[in-house]
């Protein structure tokens, strides 16, 4: 599905780039936490846990010849930087140099942002006498990811051990007699392995070599857990959907998106993800074809568990789906 | 119930897990008839760092929601005008803070079960009594019973005046439409918006609702290609007067009659405002009015939803393939 505008827009690249991050105004921040070509900026350091807020410095390249032939003016860069969970939303307008190029500066406040802050570029001018119109965005934003030390894009699922007889988590208790269970209520899915359930099998999870039964033990087992993962992370990600004001259902964030977009190809095969998503929540509101529907979500799931053989390996992977890449 | 007494309420704000409460929110608490169970509810906590308990105080916010059932025992939904901005001014902390829904989930389940109910609680039907969805006890922040009040004051505060809160307040459409638009993030538009809102209920204009959902609507989706940070300049909130402001907010006790005055971290420029405000105007008188479904109790309250800003128009809807 692709987005129309009224009217004429850019066609060419927008590159955004993050040349410097300096924190509290002075220490520069080692460039090994920025990633080009991952496009994420990791902000945790330890070691240094206390700090206010961090400077970037931008620099921006356009479409320089389409610029001069179009029909655009009183052009202008604003940088974006915004994240969801917090409602924030910061914008600095770059300034032109000589060398064509656009270049400025944003700061992100910690105390504005918790988890993974976003940050883009938008192209704006003026179009047949309308001012403030976007004629362009960049392919793929940066993150600034807050609780990360590595520029990874992509997030795994946590993958935790405790013991619930005995551990400190209160709420594990009730599941004392399970080696395993998924929790997908928070900002990241989480396997909680039971140390105090099956003797010896996190160890045997863990573990990488061994006799053939036990490597044949050990694939089974993380394929189960894994199947287990994608399946609740599927109900989850389907379940509470909003629908806007035609009732059409909304395309949830984060994990959840990764997760739909991933799996709805195989549970309702041919379909555009909007489309599937809209025939699943009908099914699930009305109540028919929701049966019929379980197995290809069972086929799903089971597919994506035995692509990979480790657990840590099966269950991985929720690439937290590019803003402006997925619409 | 057993009604909620001073010996249940912990002295100091913790988090508790989205994981916990689902264990044990159950019908029986939603309707309120029973209290949720605080010591197994407690067990699950996680303290904040100590060095911050002066201000996680909870005795000065359950005061503030007692005097609030008290003040609006026949019209609960009046309630939220007044509280957001005492709630906002009382529970001084960052957005990064807030950002987490533990503290929500806590201040629900422990501190304040009964004014969930108190406030959301469903008229009773013939299959039994009417409750208070589990989102208002643990939810998204537009739509828990206390995140709601705090982020609306916090998004519709002008610096340090809460006027605009309460304006805002006054539509309960706004808290369950607008509040959750990623376009009123831009403070200007905010007030824009809500400036039309004081204008229709001042006018007594019918349908107030459904005339700020189709603003709403029309707003967003007029911001998919039109970019307001441009339109209307902004600078950037003081951080350092908020984190001023909540420093000597911890012996503080909000006015009861008086509007408490918020952070002073920078008002938006008034001709921001005016910048979107011609616009606003045109958009509300060319934006049709949805009808709206009848339905009953809580769910009255729900309104129609636009949906999240995307670039352009969209030219297919998967509505359009399943006719």
């Amino acid at each position: 599905m692709k987005s129309v505008y009224p009217y004429p827009t850019l066609f060419g690249d927008i590159e955004l780039d993050i040349l410097s991050v300096t924190v509290d105004g002075a220490a520069e921040f080692p460039y090994s936490h920025v990633s080009r070509s991952e496009r994420t900026v990791a902000l945790h350091r330890s070691g240094r846990e206390r700090w206010d807020y961090c400077t970037l410095r931008l620099r921006a390249t356009l479409p320089d010849r389409e610029i001069a032939d179009g029909r655009w003016t009183d052009l202008a860069c604003l940088a974006t930087l915004t994240e969801k969970a917090t409602n924030a939303r910061t914008t600095t307008l770059l300034e032109a140099s000589a060398d064509g190029s656009w270049s400025g500066t944003i700061d992100l406040h910690r105390s504005r942002h918790v988890d993974r802050a976003t940050l883009g570029l938008v192209v704006v001018a003026t179009v047949d006498g309308v001012a403030g119109r976007v004629i362009g965005t960049t392919e793929r934003d940066w993150y600034l990811d807050l609780k990360a030390s590595t520029p990874v894009r992509q997030r795994e699922i946590e993958i935790v051990e405790a013991d619930f007889r005995e551990g400190p988590d209160e709420w594990l208790r009730p599941y004392k007699d399970s080696p395993w269970i998924v929790e997908t209520t928070g900002d990241v899915p989480t396997v909680h392995l039971n140390t105090g359930g099956v003797d010896g099998l996190v160890d045997l999870l863990g573990d990488s070599g061994g006799s053939p039964a036990e490597r044949m033990l050990r694939e089974m087992v993380a394929g189960q857990i894994a199947q287990d993962a994608w399946t609740a992370m599927f109900h989850t990600a389907i379940s509470d959907l909003d629908v806007d004001e035609d009732g059409t259902p909304v395309m949830p964030t984060g994990w959840r998106e990764a997760v739909l977009r991933m799996m709805l190809p195989d549970v309702l095969p041919g379909r555009q993800p909007v489309d599937a998503l809209y025939d699943i929540a009908e099914r699930r509101a009305k109540g028919f074809g929701w049966a019929e529907l379980q197995t290809n979500i069972q086929y799903a799931a089971g597919k994506r568990s035995r692509i990979t053989r480790k657990l840590t390996n099966a269950v991985r992977g929720l690439d937290v789906a590019d803003r402006n890449g997925t619409r | 119930m057993r009604p909620f007494t001073s010996g249940d309420l912990p002295p100091v704000f913790a988090l508790l897990p989205d994981a916990a409460v689902a264990g044990h929110l159950g019908r029986s608490i939603q309707a309120g008839l029973e209290l949720p169970p605080q010591v197994a509810l407690a067990r699950a906590c996680v303290a904040y760092d100590e060095s911050t308990a002066e201000r996680r105080q909870t005795a000065p916010v359950r005061d503030l929601l007692d005097e609030a059932m008290r003040r609006f025992a026949d019209d609960r939904s009046s309630a939220d005008g007044w509280l957001a901005p005492r709630l906002h001014a009382t529970l001084r902390m960052t957005r990064a803070e807030a950002a987490d829904g533990r503290l929500w989930n806590h201040l629900a389940m422990i501190v304040a079960p009964d004014y969930v109910v108190w406030r959301h609680k469903g008229a009773d039907k013939a299959e039994g009594p009417g409750v208070a969805t589990a989102a208002r006890f643990s939810g998204p922040h537009y739509t828990q019973a206390f995140s709601r009040l705090w982020w609306a004051a916090e998004l519709f505060r002008d610096g340090d005046d809460y006027r605009p809160v309460v304006t805002a307040c006054r539509v309960q459409d706004v808290l369950n439409t607008t509040l959750r638009l990623d376009v009123i993030d831009h403070r200007p538009t905010a007030q824009a918006v809500i400036r039309v809102v004081g204008r229709l209920v001042d006018e007594g204009a019918p349908r107030p609702g459904d005339r700020v959902n189709a603003l709403s609507s029309a707003v967003n989706a007029a911001g998919s290609t039109l970019m307001y940070d441009v339109l209307a300049r902004d600078d950037a909130p003081d951080p350092d007067e908020l984190l001023d402001w909540i420093e000597a907010g911890k012996s503080e006790v909000v006015d009861w009659e008086r509007l408490p005055e918020g952070p002073s971290d920078g008002r938006v420029r008034p001709a921001a405002v005016d910048a979107l405000l011609p616009f606003f105007e045109k958009l509300l008188e060319e934006a049709p009015l949805r009808r709206r479904k009848p339905t009953e109790g809580e769910r009255s309250e729900a309104a129609t939803l636009p949906g999240p800003r995307a670039p352009g128009v969209v030219l297919a809807k998967p509505s359009d393939f399943t006719g």
